[in-house]
């Protein structure tokens, strides 16, 4: 699937931009502050530091999601420095949204998603950058040498373990919230509701270059994270999304098409178990089973009907979408 | 502006290029217009955009299109449909099982007065109960279901007018029906015997297991070339069997009621029954009013416009 309104006229990304070649190029870093955030200044001093170190050209654009403030001394620096923009959201909205807003503001040819908080170390900004150079259109950082608790360790396993059967690249840490990519990446991302935790599998969707490049953990982001239930919960239903986004929002009749008929033939098959025991003298009026086996009957007509009216508003886009990206031409 | 244009997918096909590349121009040779060939690399694993790249640098009539990660045959023909700019577009396989030579033939008969010219491998090459059993029984399915009167849909040597193809689009695994779509937006449709050959190199990447999907797809296809101007229409007919079976059940409730006293009466199965499937019923044709609400908030595009074609 492409970017939505991308059409009709044949889409080719030419790399027209090489970042790193001898014009100077711009690097939008992009901060969604919700939930967890340490000290901005100090996330500000140790990345822009460590850019300016790289001979980078920079700007911040901190967004704010509903309920956060920015702090009086970051406001000072954004009035002093045109480098640095404050975006604040009326209300939440989330990180999803906080990144697109981020996206869609900055000018960068290069852009970098910065969690609020120090998740990695601020060196590892190069490496990341460097392997953007060398080819890749989008690259996520895995935190590795790893130094948080090995209850966090066994919630990410748990979760990629999850991932698994969705993409068929492997990921190893594909949630985390430092990312590196081209601006044309970026800009072709469905980036809604809770999509951001898959940003590299996005990309690789939309048939972009994704690499992992492992970079140390910052102990700061070692403390132990538990959370309630729901999160989990949350978490299970976003992976099951992404599944259903992935695998069959091109073809959803044949998900429910599948579900349906599987329901339709378990309670076509107990009817007919039903039957044979009804020519043969039973009763069966006043069996439970026969309840059953007229509910999946009629549930399975029911979901189909469902997979149509999806596979018409897919039909109905079809002329605006294009499942193909072009990398090349010759 | 090419006159014509030969549109090629590849997938995992390096040994296959440049006999391909080398096959088409030799059968192009007598050509009286011009023309340009568009490989598609539909992201192979292989050197295969190495071997295209080799060809598009050796002749200028030749084009690339690398992909960014393999999408399929529907979306690699549409990455080629949409950057071919002749007037008249070929598609063809690019495992060397269709003959280039054909070429001339099908763009001949098209200029007869066709939009579509599609290709029947009269001799076809492949195995007996792996593909050609299944596609047997699936043509004659989509024939039936659609009306058109196509026998090979599966043939990818086709010839398209321009026109044509900037009325359909093609996603999802639609090309197998591409005859079928393009009579519904008013094509004028013929067949021509093509040559076929066996595999040369590589594998092919097919399997029964397509079936079932294909099944599938069939019921889709249905809905939107017969009723994507009327879902309603669609799901309401959908939903007459369902009435029936309720009305049956509601007919043996009445007569169990009316011949076997009281406690038959009193049985729920027959009112049971035929109430479920009068719900089932309703939920179907409320699912058409909801398709019906999708139609009408899609301001452009795939509704179903007359389509008025040039006189020629």
């Amino acid at each position: 699937m492409t970017a939505e309104g991308a059409l009709v006229e044949p889409i080719t990304d030419e790399r027209s931009k090489v970042p790193g070649s001898a014009d100077v190029r711009l690097v939008s870093v992009i901060v969604p502050v919700v939930e967890r955030t340490d000290d901005l200044m100090l996330l500000y001093h140790a990345f822009a530091g460590e850019l300016e170190r790289r001979g980078e050209e920079h700007e911040f654009l901190f967004v704010f999601d509903g309920g956060f403030v920015a702090p009086p001394e970051l406001t000072l620096l954004s009035q002093a420095n045109a480098s640095v923009r404050l975006l604040s959201f009326a209300r939440t909205f989330g990180e999803t949204a906080a990144l697109r807003l981020g996206i869609e503001r900055s000018r960068g040819d290069v852009i970098v998603t910065l969690p609020a908080y120090f998740q990695v170390q601020a060196e590892g900004i190069g490496p990341l950058l460097d392997a953007l150079q060398d080819g890749a259109d989008l690259v996520v950082a895995n935190r590795s040498p790893r130094v948080d608790s090995w209850l966090n360790r066994l919630q990410s396993r748990g979760f990629h373990w999850m991932l698994r059967s969705v993409t068929d690249h492997r990921f190893h840490d594909i949630a985390c919230g430092v990312r590196v990519m081209r601006r044309s990446t970026a800009e072709a991302l469905p980036l809604y509701g809770d999509l951001h935790r898959f940003i590299p599998a996005l990309a690789l969707r939309e048939g972009y270059r994704v690499d992992e490049v492992a970079v140390p953990q910052h102990p700061g982001d070692a403390r132990t994270r538990v959370y309630g239930p729901g999160i989990y919960l949350r978490r299970l239903l976003d992976v099951a999304a992404f599944f259903f986004l992935a695998k069959f929002t091109e073809k959803p009749l044949r998900f429910f098409g599948l579900v349906g008929s599987v329901c339709f033939g378990l309670g076509a098959l107990t009817s007919l178990v039903l039957l044979v025991e009804r020519i043969g003298g039973q009763a069966i009026a006043n069996r439970p089973l026969l309840l059953l086996a007229v509910l999946l009957v009629a549930l399975g007509v029911q979901l189909m009907g469902l997979g149509l009216v999806g596979e018409i508003i897919v039909h109905l886009r079809s002329p605006h979408r294009r499942a193909y990206r072009v990398r090349e031409r010759v | 502006m090419p006159e014509l244009s030969v549109v090629a997918p590849l997938y995992n096909e390096s040994e296959n290029v440049s006999p391909l590349v080398a096959w088409i121009l030799e059968a192009l040779v007598t050509y009286p217009a011009s023309f340009e060939v568009i490989l598609v690399d539909d992201g192979s694993r292989d050197d295969t955009w190495a071997r295209i790249a080799d060809a598009a640098a050796a002749n200028p009539h030749v084009h690339g299109l690398r992909l960014g990660r393999n999408v399929g045959q529907t979306a690699a023909m549409m990455a080629g449909f949409d950057h071919a700019r002749g007037r008249v577009v070929v598609s063809l396989d690019g495992d060397l099982q269709n003959d280039p030579r054909d070429i001339p033939m099908l763009v001949a008969k098209l200029d007869e007065g066709f939009d579509l010219v599609c290709g029947w491998r009269q001799q076809r090459q492949d195995k007996l109960i792996l593909r050609k059993v299944p596609s047997w029984v699936a043509n004659r399915i989509i024939r039936r279901l659609t009306g058109v009167a196509i026998t090979d849909n599966g043939c990818s040597l086709k010839a398209y007018r321009r026109d044509l193809l900037d009325r359909i689009t093609l996603y999802a695994e639609q090309h197998r029906f591409i005859p079928a779509l393009s009579a519904s937006v008013g094509a004028r449709i013929t067949e021509l015997p093509v040559r076929h050959h066996a595999r040369r190199f590589g594998e092919s990447k097919y399997g029964i297991s397509r079936t079932v999907k294909v099944l599938v797809d069939l019921i889709t296809l249905k809905m939107i070339t017969t009723f994507r101007s009327r879902p309603l229409v669609g799901f309401a007919l959908a939903s007459t069997p369902l009435v029936v079976l309720s009305a049956g059940f509601a007919a043996l409730w009445v007569y169990a009621a009316t011949n076997f006293g009281p406690e038959k009466a009193n049985a729920l199965v027959f009112p049971g029954a035929a109430l479920l499937w009068l719900g089932a019923a309703f939920y179907l044709a409320m699912l058409g009013l909801v398709a019906e609400v999708a139609l009408s908030s899609e301001r452009t595009g795939a509704r179903d416009v007359p389509t008025a074609w040039e006189v020629r």
